[in-house]
């Protein structure tokens, strides 16, 4: 599939990584020129171009082949431009399917309603499991059904874990696992690749079945 | 008039000043405080500070009610959000909106906004005087 992605901060750039690896065809924009190299240095390639432009501008979107484009992601982190730049794409080239990341919670229902697709908001979505005191069980219960490798794990940093005192960028997780968040002192916290993982931090990760289990026993200080 | 501004730099700050004159019931909403004080003293106006893509300091600044909405900030993105959600969420009858970009503000005419293009008005008020210059 041929895919425009506008905004190639960390979110950007790990979807490309992601969706590169499932052989689509993906165009990144980003008006950074730093951040435009990043990823070209990174992923240039067959499956990887690359524009340095204005994601919110028709021009811009017309010289990096939207009219070839069969799905749009918008991911940089100010929603208005996320917005706009989705509705270019759907309303005036008419690509079939767009999908925007809000910072805002609140704007899921606004863009919905002004005619985007599918929107993301991570803030609402890890504020929520947290607040329901989410039964992972339940959820791989879902995930089980509807992605069958996909599962959430829970586990608690152990002083003798060789990940403990390291920054996330700096441990090498499996290619597609993530770490959604982790809590500590009662308080929960969306890391990035900067961030440290503490002793007794409870860290909510997901990724493949085959995966999790060794990540897991290195996160307990099980193995080395 | 119940009018909503969106911005209060030199534009919004203007445009509160003239439609308070008028007699109009004039807010105005920027995110950052210290915009207010280009207000001239004694204007008649209420402010509200946040962000104007943010559905709740909308309301707070009465879109419930609102006769119009001008979208007036330093960012087109913004204003066209801003726009969007005064039309088409909370049906203000009059909606304008300020778009720099002029093949933006093409587009835009295109789906529906109401739109001022500064820059092409400049543009072509330059070109008159100019023509008037060589007749």
């Amino acid at each position: 599939m041929r895919i425009i992605i506008v905004g190639g901060g960390n979110v950007g750039y790990y979807l490309v990584k992601t969706l590169m690896a499932e052989k689509h065809h993906i165009m990144l924009i980003d008006n950074n020129r730093a951040r435009c190299e990043r990823v070209e240095n990174a992923f240039g390639g067959s499956y990887v171009e690359v524009t340095h432009g204005d994601g919110t501008s028709a021009n811009c979107l017309r010289d990096a082949g939207i009219y070839h484009a069969e799905a749009f992601i918008a991911v940089t982190g100010q929603d208005q431009n996320n917005l706009v730049s989705c509705q270019l794409a759907k309303d005036y080239f008419g690509v079939k399917r767009t999908i925007a990341r809000v910072k805002n919670p609140k704007n899921i229902r606004v863009f919905e309603q002004l005619g985007v697709d599918s929107v993301i908001s991570s803030t609402a979505r890890i504020a929520g499991s947290i607040d329901q005191e989410l039964d992972w069980a339940d959820v791989n219960t879902l995930l089980a059904k509807q992605a069958t490798h996909v599962r959430v794990r829970e586990a608690l940093v152990d002083p003798d874990s060789p990940y403990r005192g390291k920054q996330l960028g700096a441990i090498g997780l499996p290619k597609g696992m993530i770490l959604v968040c982790l809590v500590r002192d009662g308080e929960a916290i969306i890391p990035d690749g900067e961030t440290k993982l503490m002793e007794d931090d409870n860290v909510v990760i997901l990724g493949s079945e085959n995966d999790l289990p060794g990540v897991i026993a290195k996160i307990r200080g099980e193995a080395r | 008039m119940y009018i909503i501004i969106a911005g209060c730099g030199k534009i919004g700050a203007n445009l509160v000043k003239k439609l308070s004159n008028e007699g109009h019931d004039v807010v105005v909403i920027d995110p950052n405080e210290e915009s207010f004080s280009q207000l001239e003293n004694g204007t008649n106006c209420l402010t509200v500070t946040g962000m104007s893509i943010d559905e709740d300091v909308l309301k707070s600044a009465g879109i419930e009610h609102a006769d119009a909405l001008c979208a007036v900030t330093s960012d087109d993105n913004v204003n066209i959000m801003t726009a969007q959600i005064a039309k088409q969420l909370y049906h203000v009858p009059h909606v304008v909106t300020r778009c720099y970009d002029p093949d933006k503000d093409e587009v835009l005419r295109q789906m529906g906004l109401c739109t001022i293009c500064p820059t092409m008005l400049t543009v072509d008020r330059i070109g008159t005087l100019l023509e008037q210059v060589e007749e």
